[in-house]
């Protein structure tokens, strides 16, 4: 298919008037409409309802347009990114991150776009699942990693980029900070620190085990319990990609092994400026 | 053996089985009377300025590739082709005759989810590899189609789902085209058929790189 046909029909969707879309493309209609033609040829069927004073979508129409958008942008955002390279101008990358998600998993895909666009400014927001979709809509937000299971509006894209699984985090003087893995077992006589923000592995161990623990219960995100964790309140059931700070150390959960899926998002349809289709063009191309 | 060699063996073998027969007649048969070729950019044609993830990491952009002219353009379809797996490694083991002609190969797939560094490492493809997400760079050039639906129902019940690897439910590929760009990135030389089991021949590729270089293509 071309790349023209494509843009007319991505066009003909919203305005559903062939005289407007020829008019905003430049061209005549009898132009637009053979372009359309060899795409419903191409595609296999009519992509439109041609009736006297309605044009509108047929199934296949609507059912291909998520798609022709999505690959028209992407050539759009290909040709832009580069001449982005080029031009060098100052651009923004504000990523949201669910509940004890680490940005440590895209540091290095944020690195690799700050390479060609140096005058990029990132900025980070955690907070809740339901929070970060409201600032996604809002525009306030490009694009986020959050978990699998929540249930997002269909106005978002979402991507699967990686399994996180739970670590249980220590300080290095804990007598258990020498075992290469831990179990529910293991833990017995500690006291879990559970965050509200903290992506819920703590609960899932306490859930899922049904064993009685000490709990010590906190309203903070990940760093914050980590904090308490150096202080020796207690230990704290993390995802494993947190990065490890000074005094910690973290042992594989192997007993249940709590896992989880998580997903990047941005919202469909959504122009993107040159460092958030690069960022996410990364984060899709790469097993993070 | 040439790669033209390899690729028609395995397809006169696979064209015993009929369902898949009919599946590939399908294919060809679409492209061809729905005039899919005339839309693939062709000699002359400025080739479309891109930036791409490499498998390897990074971004890519076409600008910087053609300071390293000749530049050669692989679409391919991915790994789980066997008629891709034949070219890569066709094009690995011509990577040094390619590199000495002075040409630049870059190959790019729809695959993502690092299935294209997964590519790269199976097949010690020396050369870099793009991921074309959600098809941008193909459907500039004009090589994007919709599978057809026997073709598609085959990938499915062999548990080659492509909309899990293209992280794009639309089912669209790209035809193995080639292209090589002066370093005005100008097309100078196209392969494209519509048949997925047609490749280019390295050694043509060479050829067509050396001719470049000193300035004796005609």
């Amino acid at each position: 298919m071309e790349l023209t046909q494509v843009r007319y029909f991505v066009t003909l969707s919203r305005t559903l008037n062939f005289t407007r879309a020829a008019e905003m493309h430049h061209v005549s209609q009898p132009a637009l409409t053979r372009a359309v033609q060899r795409l419903e040829e191409e595609l296999g069927g009519p992509l439109l309802y041609r009736e006297r004073t309605l044009t509108r979508l047929t199934e296949l129409g609507r059912s291909m347009l998520p798609h022709l958008q999505a690959m028209l942008d992407a050539a759009d955002n290909a040709i832009n990114l580069a001449a982005a390279r080029r031009t060098q101008p100052r651009c923004s990358l504000k990523i949201g991150l669910g509940p004890g998600i680490s940005a440590s998993v895209i540091a290095a895909l944020i690195r690799d776009v700050a390479a060609a666009l140096p005058k990029l400014t990132v900025s980070f927001e955690e907070n809740d699942a339901l929070r970060i979709t409201e600032l996604m809509l809002a525009d306030d937000l490009d694009c986020a990693l959050l978990p699998g299971d929540w249930a997002m509006p269909e106005r978002l894209n979402r991507w699967p980029l990686y399994q996180d699984r739970a670590a249980v985090f220590l300080p290095d003087r804990h007598e258990l900070s020498q075992m290469q893995s831990l179990g529910a077992s293991d833990l017995g006589g500690e006291t879990i620190l559970i965050g509200d923000r903290c992506g819920g592995f703590g609960v899932r161990l306490i859930e899922t085990t049904g064993q009685e623990f000490r709990q010590f219960r906190c309203g903070g995100t990940a760093a914050h319990v980590l904090e308490l964790v150096g202080a020796g309140l207690g230990v704290a059931i993390l995802s494993e990609r947190i990065t490890l700070p000074e005094a910690l150390t973290k042992c594989a959960l192997n007993q249940p092994l709590l896992e989880r899926p998580v997903h990047l998002a941005s919202v469909a349809g959504r122009p993107q400026g040159p460092a958030v289709s690069g960022f996410i063009k990364l984060c899709r191309a790469q097993r993070v | 053996m040439s790669l033209r060699d390899q690729l028609s063996q395995r397809i006169e073998q696979a064209l015993q089985n009929e369902a898949y027969k009919a599946a590939y007649d399908q294919v060809i048969t679409t492209l061809r009377d729905n005039g899919f070729l005339p839309n693939i950019i062709s000699v002359g044609d400025r080739f479309p300025d891109f930036m791409l993830p490499d498998a390897s990491g990074g971004l890519v952009d076409l600008t910087s590739l053609l300071a390293r002219a000749p530049v050669i353009i692989q679409f391919f379809r991915g790994d789980w082709c066997p008629y891709c797996r034949m070219m890569l490694d066709s094009l690995a083991e011509a990577l040094p005759d390619i590199k000495a002609a002075g040409g630049t190969l870059v190959a790019l797939t729809p695959d993502t989810h690092g299935l294209a560094l997964d590519a790269k490492i199976a097949h010690h493809a020396d050369f870099v590899v793009l991921s074309d997400v959600d098809y941008g760079v193909g459907l500039a050039a004009g090589v994007i189609f919709r599978l057809p639906p026997l073709y598609r129902n085959r990938l499915v019940l062999s548990g080659t789902d492509l909309a899990v690897r293209h992280g794009n439910a639309a089912w669209f590929l790209p035809v193995p085209a080639t292209f090589v760009l002066d370093g005005e990135g100008i097309v100078r030389w196209r392969f494209a058929d519509p048949d997925f089991t047609k490749r280019a021949e390295p050694a043509d590729v060479i050829e067509v790189v050396r001719a470049l270089k000193t300035g004796s293509l005609g």
